[in-house]
Parts: structure tokens; sequence; C-alpha cells
């Protein structure tokens, strides 16, 4: 079986509400979702055709939309809200502790 | 009897209406016709990344292959419509009877212009619509090989892009003073026209094609102005015309597409149009437009399927489309024909900039290299209909969406 890890990217801090953070963590571009003070991880790659999403999307609310094509996911669960995209982004494990953002990976 | 609806045109607009009237619970029977031989499948990856042979044709699919009877959307491929009886309430077909229908939608699309050029029905001379189409062309894409491209506007240039992009030497040629002209005017046309030249396109403006010369196949095209350049194939991208024949002489008025108003109603009751043969009102510009972009199709085919099922929005979606050449990625949002003023943010030359199409004050369009986070942030100031100050809009610092002093509500993003 898979193991997964403890990972702390970032401080709660350092992403502002309604903005995406990426970090790499052990080769993935993960991105960090500050939805208005709930925090979320999603793969930081667009599954339509490779364009970030902290670089190019913009968060409303729990959407991201893809700057490139348009593509909306929603970071809770990493689920396709509006093609061009069809398959999800990985959504991973996130949770704050003493302000810290630690993402299971 | 349940009612029936019938939707012809088996494609983006097509394919999501019959997708959307399942989805929200219509329960009657759906017959969805289409003259092509394939389930509806999504057209921009035919000049880019199916062209290059990066993506298979299924993920260009609009729905999964079983989708249709797996909702009970009863499907006619390789079948065209010939005629519609809107007093009858019929349509008839090129293959077997007549069907009758309670709700009509109209998703015809567009079909390539085919200008009288000689030459023009030589084997190597190809353009550009079905995945057919795409495949035909794709077979001729080999490294060293010589294509000419007649006409740069946005499958021109795609095409161009893509065959540069495979080592094909291209040469293009095009009436206009640069790439997309007409859409977006000489100031963001000589930026593509650079990008085009630096990535090794021999690209010609102010001249046509008048004759495509061979033997058994092309061999060269020969221009106005008597330029004669040798190629291995030709690809022609000369603009396209609603498909519109088959309601010819029924009545239903033909105006520039099928005239609908915002509920995707044509003055016939009962027969409805999306997506790029409907030349649709739309409430936020106050006039009737006609637009060929995906997500038109995709929103207004939805928007047709809630209206047939009797719900009252409006479709005021601002239009939005994307165009990937090399790596640039071309946005645009809004409608403009013309304009008084055009407003920069950022350097043209640096091909990363947003350009501004202004009336009286007013942004109806805005055009952007690489930056679609800022073109998504400029529609609520297009759908805003507000006059806003040039020198704000032209500022960097300033945040776009803080320039809509009217609140939008509803979900454009
Ligand atoms: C090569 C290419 C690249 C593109 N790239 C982009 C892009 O990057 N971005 C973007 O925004 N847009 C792009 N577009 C435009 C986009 O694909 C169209 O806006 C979209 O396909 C319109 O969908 P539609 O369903 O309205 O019409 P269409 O896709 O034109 O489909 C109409 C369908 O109706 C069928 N039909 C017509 N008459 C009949 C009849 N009598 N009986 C039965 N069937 C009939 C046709 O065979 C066709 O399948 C591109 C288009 C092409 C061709
Ligand atoms: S890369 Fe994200 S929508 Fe195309």
């Amino acid at each position: 079986m898979m193991t997964t890890r403890s990972v702390t990217v970032a401080r709660t801090a350092d992403i502002k509400a309604g903005e995406l953070a990426a970090f790499e963590v052990e080769g993935v571009r993960i991105a960090v979702a500050n939805a208005n003070g709930r925090f979320f991880a999603i793969d930081d790659t667009c599954t339509h055709e490779q364009c970030s999403l902290t670089e190019e999307g913009t968060l409303d609310g729990t959407v991201v939309t893809c700057g490139c094509h348009g593509a909306q996911f929603d970071v809770t669960t990493g689920q396709v809200l509006a093609p061009p995209a069809f398959e999800p982004v990985k959504a991973y494990p996130l949770r704050v502790e003493q302000g810290a953002v630690v993402i299971e990976i | 009897m349940p009612p029936g609806f019938v939707i012809i045109g088996a494609s983006l607009a097509g394919g999501v209406a019959a997708a959307t009237l399942r989805q929200d619970g219509f329960d009657g029977d759906v017959v969805l016709i289409g003259a092509e031989a394939q389930p509806p499948y999504e057209r921009p990856p035919l000049s880019k990344q199916y062209l290059r042979g990066e993506a298979p044709f299924e993920k260009a699919l609009v729905r999964p292959a079983g989708f249709y009877e797996q909702n009970r959307i009863e499907t006619r491929f390789n079948t065209r419509a010939t005629r519609v009886d809107p007093i009858r309430r019929t349509v008839a077909l090129d293959t077997g009877s007549p069907v009758h229908y309670d709700k009509l939608l109209i998703a015809s699309g567009v079909r390539n212009r085919r200008p009288p050029i000689p030459g023009l029905d030589l084997p190597g001379v190809f353009d550009l619509r079905s995945v057919s189409d795409a495949d035909a062309l794709r077979s001729r894409i080999v490294s060293g090989r010589k294509a000419a491209v007649v006409g740069m506007g946005f499958i021109g240039c795609e095409v161009a892009a893509s065959l540069r992009q495979k080592g094909v030497e291209v040469v293009s040629v095009d009436p206009s003073p640069t790439p997309l002209f007409r859409v977006l005017g000489a100031d963001v046309g000589r930026v593509m026209a650079a990008v085009h030249q630096d990535h090794g396109v021999q690209a010609v403006f102010g001249d046509v094609v008048t004759r495509f010369e061979g033997g058994a196949g092309v061999e060269r095209v020969i221009t106005r102005s008597g330029r004669r350049f040798d190629c291995d194939f030709a690809v022609v991208g000369v603009g396209v015309e609603p498909v519109i024949d088959f309601v010819a002489g029924s009545g239903i008025d033909t105006a520039h597409g099928v005239p609908v108003d915002e509920y995707c109603r044509t003055a016939f009751e009962d027969v409805y149009a999306a997506g790029d043969v409907a030349n649709h009102y739309h409430p936020i510009f106050r006039k009737r437009m006609r637009v060929e972009h995906w997500q038109n199709a995709m929103q207004q085919g939805a928007a047709a399927a809630r209206s047939m099922l009797g719900k009252r929005q409006p479709y005021d979606a601002i239009h939005w489309f994307w165009s990937d050449q090399y790596d640039v990625n071309l946005q645009y949002a809004g409608f403009h024909h013309e304009w008084d003023q055009m407003v920069v943010r950022g350097r043209l030359d640096d091909r990363r900039f947003l350009a501004f199409y202004l009336n009286q004050g007013r942004v109806d369009a805005v055009v952007g290299l690489n930056r679609g986070k800022d073109i998504r942030r400029a529609m609520a100031l297009i759908k805003s209909r507000d006059v806003v100050d040039p020198r704000q809009l032209a500022d960097e610092d300033i945040d776009l969406r803080s320039l809509a002093q009217t609140q939008i509500t509803g979900d454009q993003k």
C-alpha cells in the first residue's frame, strides 16, 4: 500500500484570501487555495493542457478557473466544473496546524 | 404521447443541447441529426493538438461514446436534414422518412467558403472544418515539405503554426496588411505577423492567391501580383458561411444565419437556433450578432435547451474565445466590429498585453496575448457597459475588476 507523508508547505499568512500559491512537493507542483480562510490543496497543473492554475488561474470562492482556456475545477474535491478539461485534478488532504499548512502527499 | 424534440446538427451546440435536455429532466423523445459520421466532437484541436498528432480523437468528443444511448438520445449520424416544414412540423431527411417534431433546434453551424479560384479542386488543396478534413491534411504533414496557407484568419494562423511546429516550410498569403486584420486590427495584427515570421513563416500580405497549379496534385500557387510559390500541399482558410440551405423557403428567416431572440427562439413558434448558425439578439450589447466560438456554441446550446423546456433565462454571456499559436495564447472577450479608440495595457512588442476596443468610452471587447487572467477580469467591465477612463484602463497597477462600477450579478466568470 502507498503510504502518505505530511509536508508543511507554507504558513497560512503567506497565502492571501482569494488567492492560490504553488509549492513543489516531491516533484509535484501543488496549488494551495485560500478560499476565504479555508485552505485546500490540488494539483497545480490543469488537466486540459498543463497550464499552471496558480500562474494563470483565478479563484472565486472554491472555484478555480484556468486562465488558458477557461476550464473550472472545484478546489475542495478537484472535480471538473466546466470544460474544456474533463479529467479532475488530484486533491490532497490538507490541515492547518498552528498557522502552518500541512499537506498529505 | 410525450413531446419529441429534434435537433439538426450534431456538433458542439447540438450535442450539448441534447445532453442538457436530459440533464434538466426532459423525458420525451430526443432525436439528434448530424451529417457527419462521428458523434459530436470539438473542433479546436483539429488545427492544433489533433493536427499535430498529439491528441487522440477520443479526447475531442463532446460526450463519451456511449452517452447518447445511455441517455435515450436517438442519434441519426451520416444523415442530412434537407427541408424543414414549420407548419407541418416535420424535418425531411436525405435517408429515410421525415421526422416529426414538437420543438426543433437548428444547430447546423457554418461551412467553409469555397471561393471560385481555379485549381481549388486539385488534389492536395485542403480546407479544415471536420475531423476527416484534419485526417486528410495530417497525412500530408512531413517535416521538410512545403505548404501554402491561403488566408491568415484564425484557422490559417493556427494551421500555419502547427505546420511550422512539425517542420513544414510555410508560405502564407493574405490580402490584408496583417494576419487577423479584420477582427483585431493593424496593431495587434502586426504583432501576430512578427510571431509567425519569427517562427519561419514566409508571410505575404496585401496579395491574393488567384490560381492553384499542378498536374496530378497541386504544385504551386500563383498570386494576383504574379508571385509563384511552389508547394507540396495547400490549406485554404478564407472564411465561413452559415449552413441554412435546408431552411430556405420554409418561412423561417435566414438573414445572416438564423435570427433568434435572447431565448434562442426564431419568430416561428417552437423553432430555436444556437451555435455558429444563430444570429442572436444580445441583451447586453442590444443588437444581433453571430459568432463562431467554442464557448458560445456550448453555452448557447445549453441555453436553447433550457428555453425549449420553458425556462425564461435570457442568454447574455459575454462571448469569449481563444486561439493558441506556437507559445502564444491569444484570448478575446466581448464583441466588436469597429472601434473609435484602442487602449493598450502592457507593451505590444512584449507579446504580453491587453488591447481594449472602445466605442464612446465603453469597452466593447478586449484581446490579450498570454494574459488569460486579465481577460477574465475585463469581462465584468465589458458586461457593465460603464464608461471608463482610458488612462486607468492602460495602467497596469489598477485592477481591472475595480473599473466596473455597476455591480454585476450572475455567474459570469
Ligand atoms: C479547425 C477549427 C479550430 C477551431 N478552434 C477554435 C478555438 O481555438 N477556439 C474557439 O473558441 N473556437 C474554435 N473553433 C470554432 C468552434 O469549433 C465552433 O464555434 C463550434 O464548432 C461551433 O459549433 P456548432 O455546433 O454551432 O456548429 P458546427 O461545429 O459547425 O457544427 C454543425 C454541425 O451540423 C451539421 N449539419 C449542418 N447541416 C446539416 C444538415 N442539414 N443536417 C444534418 N446536419 C447538418 C454539420 O455537419 C456539423 O457537424 C474552431 C473551429 C475549427 C473548424
Ligand atoms: S490548460 Fe487549463 S483550460 Fe486549457
